[in-house]
């Protein structure tokens, strides 16, 4: 069931100059496809506006700005001279949520690089030499896939919690516990990745280019790594796509519960933690923060909806 | 089929095996169940010596997993602090069913900590699923009838803007909006916290009222992905011949659309709602908390915060049994329905 | 067709299945329809010994308030909402506050405290003095004499024996019980005749007061158990305690959802006007500020100063209860391995002086509270003349200065020896902790004093030195924390104690500053065994007066219990040992 070949798969794939008649390189097809789903282009223009804010903002406030306490000041709603209000000790919220937002994105990219680079070894890995080696790993994403995220989150938040420092990057101190979330995040989160790239490569790896590949000794590295991995990218960025949505939803969830990132450093996902305290009195906590979680969440997927038609149409019913 | 259940079910074998091991390994770091037990200073030095020795937490881990696993009535452990092992051990392990006591509600052995509340979560997430399975039908068949139209697009549209809401920021604002100001409002509200409200009591009419919101949170966000599977079935069930001569017999529409077309389109749901069934006993850990519901999702974040091994340990591995025996429940069902699928 | 009565069958089994739940999980019971006949009934017989119950019970009843004859009123309920539920009931099983405080509904101390924290005989008919002969032998002999009116709810007597097996248990290694002292320290304990019980110490104990007798183990209950399981661990006792000795019986505990306590009309101190206490668990500050301001609660408690004002507004009074918390900076003091600024006690100084704990107080804690001088504020044993360090930035400069912290290096942090002046702050995850973390971390550093902001929850903040918790292991050079003398109302603490140093040979100790004060240490070891009370006060003055001078301690603010109490309730009284001591007293207007 699982080695079905179908022959126009590869042909889409294959590099320009293997066609006969080239009107367009595989890039240019992608972008008229993808160009042609109006929801990505609204995904994709909502994200670089959402990047322009987290980073673009740091032109307007410092990140003394974001942390500047003000107790005399605390809890005003919005007005001209804090437009999204001030919280619980009189830190400006607007300032919070363009820093929270640099490292909200940050932790959704790394921890989709964690995902994605543990997926794809691991994946790539039990495909190719099969046997023992894939019952075993298979075994071992199981193990993560039988048991919910969340709990997951939450049992590794406590186990890696508050045993890292601080770090310094760039000149900013980051919470130590940036780094937790990134690797739990990425941790529990390869084995659905992992399960696509087995399967691309356990159908490619019985085509016609890789049999060749191998009667011409083309080292197993490169095989891999050459030959089947390029032809199984369309997933795999549509998968890394909505892994960058699915870490911030993430964050945001084990902040929410309390386990998150630690201040001083702000997160999307940690200016709501408290705030649900104030549900009734302070709405601008949690709505600004809880709206551009939703928003770049909303505008990843859009996205990530888009890339997957154009790449490969015909995983459009799936 | 019975030979590839058994085989199935021998595989589990190791696969709970790892991952009773790894969680076990956790959570000893996973905080200190004696630091302040729960209350406001922290444990004398001589009390925590003793409970360390009482509860069995000085020895090494991997006794301790032994314990946890096989119990320890065929030894004699220490408990007066003499250095000289004298009573004999009380605890009969998991795989005899003993799941152990909990450490924070000392002596009452975890099945019940988790059983007071499992009947809580399986109502909610029930209705939960009850209501997915209906909203997803209604809507998945309509936009499949009306392909394109501007009602599909619009439902499309805000299907997939619920399904990117994280669920406590949609609690949140169904909050704001339907119980903090329609209070304000002076309309009828919903209720936000618990399961009935007390001055009342524990009645039908008020566990299904207090169920409104949490049931909307949970259901918001699988609408999309439910609506969508059932919508592109439909569509690939509405072009398949068998459809095509049923319209060519002259068929009444109906019979076509909800007979021959959904029941083949609805086969494969089937299949989704048993691997999605199990992930619901753990309940909506967020939604439990926002909405104070008793739900074992609750008793999952209030055990782990204080390090009680065996309360969470129980409930990850009861989570961790189901999700795979309804995998192979899945399996077996489509199977059945799909005489095409063969298992060896 | 085949495969779409399947696909019926299996929609409808969920239908069916989500229907049965609904219908029968939540059995339908009126909970709280006040059936105040049936519960204020006096109780059955008791199962065990019949003779006995009758011969004791006539003597209660001329003491109860009103006569009999009184047609049972409908009692009103009386509605509390607490933020987290029980461990368990039993009293020696817990340390946790939510537990401890219905303890004065349903179970019996020896003597409770009232507002004041004067102490409030229950089952003494008076405290044990050395005028009344109750304390001899220099306090290593104490003879607690028992009102002869005593009995369990279920109407056995209650006894010294039950005293003695009360003892017994705690001590017993086969129970886990969170808290064996003081009993350890108790050389026997004898119940010459049924009113009289005898503990002998083997050194005099001063502590008693605020330590012994805190519940009591109805024998005629778990004597039985004891015996059948080798352990009362698992005793349904502790969870389903429906006999109890207070002005109120447990009736039920539904987890996580309620727990239930009807009036004891057997009980000996007067009969509560309240016919039902129930008490409703809510997982979060909101949802009780919500039940309180909406009257669905009578009582909230440990919510947040900044909730205070919704609820005054909406007609709720606010109880301060101080219970001998005091919120304060420790510092990790060791002579070799802490930040080598710390332990120049100017530089503790100058951050006394760099932190403006009054407007603190007045910003994030509404005023409601003011800063702590010492760890005994608010206790019997405070000295009065010692006042908070004021903020004074410029006082602090120059305390770093004349130190030799200065900024030589120009990057806006003090050092000195090529060691810069940069301290870790760790405490927990409480939201007005993290908050006062980030305002001190900006008012330190404007007189140079860089930190680095750690928090923790409060299981891994509060591990010890052997599961290596951050403060005890000294990873953190301050941290921040409400730690109450252990026993309050007794001053004695043993967070400075040089045997309590933690090593890896002793991991349990609790002095996690890891200093020995030599001075200290020995005032320490006096004090606790100091029966004459005008003796150990002069000595905790000298006490506090170290701490202070030497800054080992920091107080940040008085951190008192917060009560929300519905104005519909009169008699009210707090008290900061035992909240509800007179809970039979309250009554609606």
């Amino acid at each position: 069931m699982e080695s079905t070949i179908n022959p126009s798969k590869g042909i889409g794939l294959l590099t320009p100059d293997e066609l006969e008649t080239p009107p367009l390189s595989l890039g240019e097809l992608t972008w008229r496809r993808f160009r042609r789903h109006k929801m990505a282009i609204f995904g994709g223009v909502t994200l670089i506006l959402l990047i322009l804010y987290s980073f673009g903002g740091m032109l307007f406030f410092t990140e003394a700005d974001a942390n500047r306490t003000e107790t005399g000041a605390r809890l005003q709603s919005p007005s001209l001279a804090h437009p999204f209000g001030t919280d619980t000790i009189g830190r400006d919220i607007l300032a919070r949520t363009i820093y929270g937002g640099q490292i909200s994105m940050l932790i959704g990219m790394t921890a989709m690089l964690v995902e994605v680079i543990m997926g794809v070894l691991i994946g790539a890995a039990a495909g190719f030499f099969g046997g023992r080696l894939d019952s075993l790993l298979m075994r071992i994403t199981e193990a993560i896939i039988v048991i919910p995220q969340i709990f997951l989150l939450l049992v590794m938040a406590k186990f890696f919690g508050g045993s890292l420092p601080n770090i310094h990057v760039l000149g900013r101190t980051l919470s130590g516990s940036v780094v937790v979330i990134i690797l739990i995040i990425g941790l529990t989160s390869w084995p659905y990745l992992a399960r696509i790239v087995r399967a691309q490569f356990l159908s490619l790896k019985e085509n016609d280019f890789v049999l060749a590949a191998r009667a011409t000794g083309t080292p197993t590295f490169e095989i891999i790594f050459r030959h089947i991995l390029p032809n199984s990218m369309a997933p795999i960025i549509v998968a890394a796509t909505l892994g960058v949505a699915n870490a911030i939803t993430a964050e945001a969830y084990i902040s929410f519960l309390g386990l998150g990132v630690r201040p001083p450093t702000a997160t999307w996902g940690n200016m709501l933690e408290g705030a649900y305290n104030y549900i009734e009195s302070a709405w601008w906590l949690w709505f600004f923060p809880g709206m551009l979680i939703a928003l770049t969440v909303l505008s990843i997927n859009f996205l990530g909806d888009g890339l997957r038609d154009a790449l490969d149409p015909r995983s459009r019913s799936a | 089929m019975t030979r590839y259940i058994i085989r199935r079910l021998l595989q589990a074998i190791p696969l709970l095996f790892i991952i009773s091991v790894v969680l076990f390994v956790m959570m000893q770091n996973m905080g200190d169940p004696l630091a302040t037990m729960g209350g406001r200073t922290v444990t004398r030095s001589s009390e925590r010596a003793r409970l360390t020795r009482q509860l069995g937490l000085d020895k090494p881990i991997y006794v301790q997993y032994l314990y946890w696993l096989v119990g320890n009535d065929w030894t004699k452990i220490d408990l007066d602090g003499d250095g000289v092992p004298e009573s004999a051990g009380r605890r009969q392990g998991i795989l005899r069913g003993d799941f152990g006591t909990s450490l924070v509600n000392r002596g009452v052995p975890v099945v019940k900590v988790i059983g007071d509340r499992l009947v809580n979560t399986l109502l909610l997430m029930l209705t939960a699923e009850l209501v997915i399975i209906v909203g997803a039908l209604l809507i998945g068949i309509y936009s499949a009838l009306h392909q394109y139209s501007v009602l599909d697009n619009a439902i499309t549209a805000v299907t997939f803007f619920l399904y990117s809401l994280p669920v406590f920021f949609f609690a949140l604002i169904v909050m704001y909006i339907f119980a903090v100001n329609f209070k304000r409002w002076g309309l009828p509200y919903l209720p936000t916290v618990g399961m009935f409200d007390p001055q009342v009591g524990k009645t039908p009419s008020q566990v299904a009222w207090h169920m409104v919101l949490p049931v909307a949170t949970l259901s918001f966000g699988f609408f999309a992905a439910y609506s969508r599977y059932i919508r592109s079935a439909m569509l690939e069930a509405l072009n398949q011949d068998y459809v095509r001569t049923a319209k060519a017999k002259g068929l009444p529409r109906p019979q076509i659309v909800y007979i021959h077309a959904l029941k083949n389109a609805a086969l494969p749901i089937v299949t989704v709602v048993a691997l999605d069934l199990p992930f619901l006993l753990g309940g909506a850990v967020v939604t439990e908390r926002i909405f104070a519901w008793p739900g074992t999702g609750r008793l999952f974040l209030d055990h782990v915060s204080r390090g009680d091994t065996p309360v969470v340990m129980g409930l990850l591995m009861m989570i961790a049994v189901a999700v795979i025996l309804f995998q192979i429940i899945a399996d077996v069902l489509y199977a059945w329905l799909d005489p095409r699928i063969r298992y060896k | 067709m085949f495969s779409k009565r399947i696909a019926q069958t299996f929609l409808f089994l969920f239908v069916i299945l989500s229907l049965a739940l609904a219908g029968c999980a939540p059995a339908p019971q009126p909970t709280t329809a006040p059936a105040a006949p049936e519960a204020t009934q006096p109780p059955a017989a008791p199962a065990t010994e019949p003779p006995a119950a009758p011969a004791t019970e006539p003597p209660a009843a001329p003491e109860a308030t009103e006569p009999p004859a009184e047609p049972p009123a409908e009692r009103p309920v009386l509605t509390m909402i607490f933020t987290q539920e029980f461990d368990t009931l039993n009293p020696y099983y817990t340390n946790m506050w939510f537990s401890q405080i219905t303890q004065s509904f349903w179970n019996c101390w020896a003597w409770t405290f009232d507002e004041a924290t004067a102490p409030v005989p229950i089952l003494v008919s008076e405290m044990p003095s050395i005028d009344n002969g109750g304390i001899t032998e220099g306090g290593r002999v104490l003879t607690f004499k028992l009102r002869d009116d005593l009995v369990w709810s279920d109407g056995t007597p209650l006894t010294a024996d039950d005293f003695v097996f009360t003892y017994e248990m705690v001590i017993n290694p086969a129970n886990t019980v969170a808290q064996v002292s003081p009993y350890d320290l108790v050389k026997s304990i004898e119940a010459p005749d049924p009113q009289t019980v005898v503990v002998t110490f083997e050194e005099p104990y001063a502590a008693w007061i605020g330590t012994f007798w805190r519940g009591l183990l109805p024998k005629h209950i778990l004597q039985p158990v004891f015996d059948a399981d080798g352990t009362i661990d698992n005793a349904g006792w502790n969870r389903n305690p429906t006999v109890g000795c207070g002005p109120f019986n447990f009736s039920e505990w539904e987890s996580g959802s309620f727990a239930r306590f009807v009036a004891n009309d057997n009980f000996w101190l007067g009969k509560a006007k309240i016919g039902e206490i129930f008490v409703r668990f809510v997982p979060d500050d909101a949802s009780q500020i919500a039940a309180l301001k909406a009257g669905e609660g009578d009582v909230g408690t440990f919510f947040a100063y900044s909730d205070v004002p919704e609820l005054e507004a909406a007609g709720v009074n606010i109880i301060k209860s101080f219970s001998g918390y005091n919120e304060g900076f420790y510092f990790y003091l060791d002579p070799e391995k802490s930040h080598p600024a710390l332990r120049d006690v100017n530089v503790r100084k100058a951050l006394a002086y760099a932190t403006n704990r009054q407007k603190l107080t007045e910003d994030l804690l509404l005023g409601l509270t003011v800063p702590a001088a010492t760890l005994w504020d608010n206790t019997p044993y405070v000295d009065p003349s010692l006042q908070p360090y004021p903020y004074d930035p410029e006082k602090a400069k120059q305390l770093l200065d004349e130190a030799g912290w200065i900024d030589s290096d120009g990057d806006g942090v003090r050092d000195k020896d090529g060691v810069a002046l940069e301290l870790t702050y760790g405490t927990t995850t409480r939201e007005i902790r993290q908050d006062t973390q980030a305002v001190f971390q900006q008012e330190l550093a404007e007189v140079g004093i860089k930190t680095e902001l750690q928090n923790f929850d409060y299981d891994i903040f509060f591990s010890g030195y052997g599961e290596g918790g951050p403060a005890a292991t000294g990873q953190l050079d301050m941290y921040e924390y409400s730690n109450v003398v252990t026993g309050y109302p007794d001053p004695d603490t043993a967070d400075w104690l040089c045997s309590e140093i933690p090593s890896d040979d002793s991991p349990a100790g609790v002095n996690w500053s890891a200093y020995c004060d030599e001075e200290l240490d020995a005032l320490f070891l006096l004090q606790a065994t100091q029966v004459d009370d005008a003796a150990r006060r002069a000595t905790f003055h000298q006490i506090s007066k170290m701490i202070y001078d030497k800054v080992y301690w920091l107080g940040i603010w008085q951190d008192p219990d917060l009560f929300g109490i519905s104005d519909k309730l009169a008699n009210v009284r707090i008290s900061g040992v035992m909240p509800f001591f007179n809970i039979f007293e309250w009554e609606f207007k």
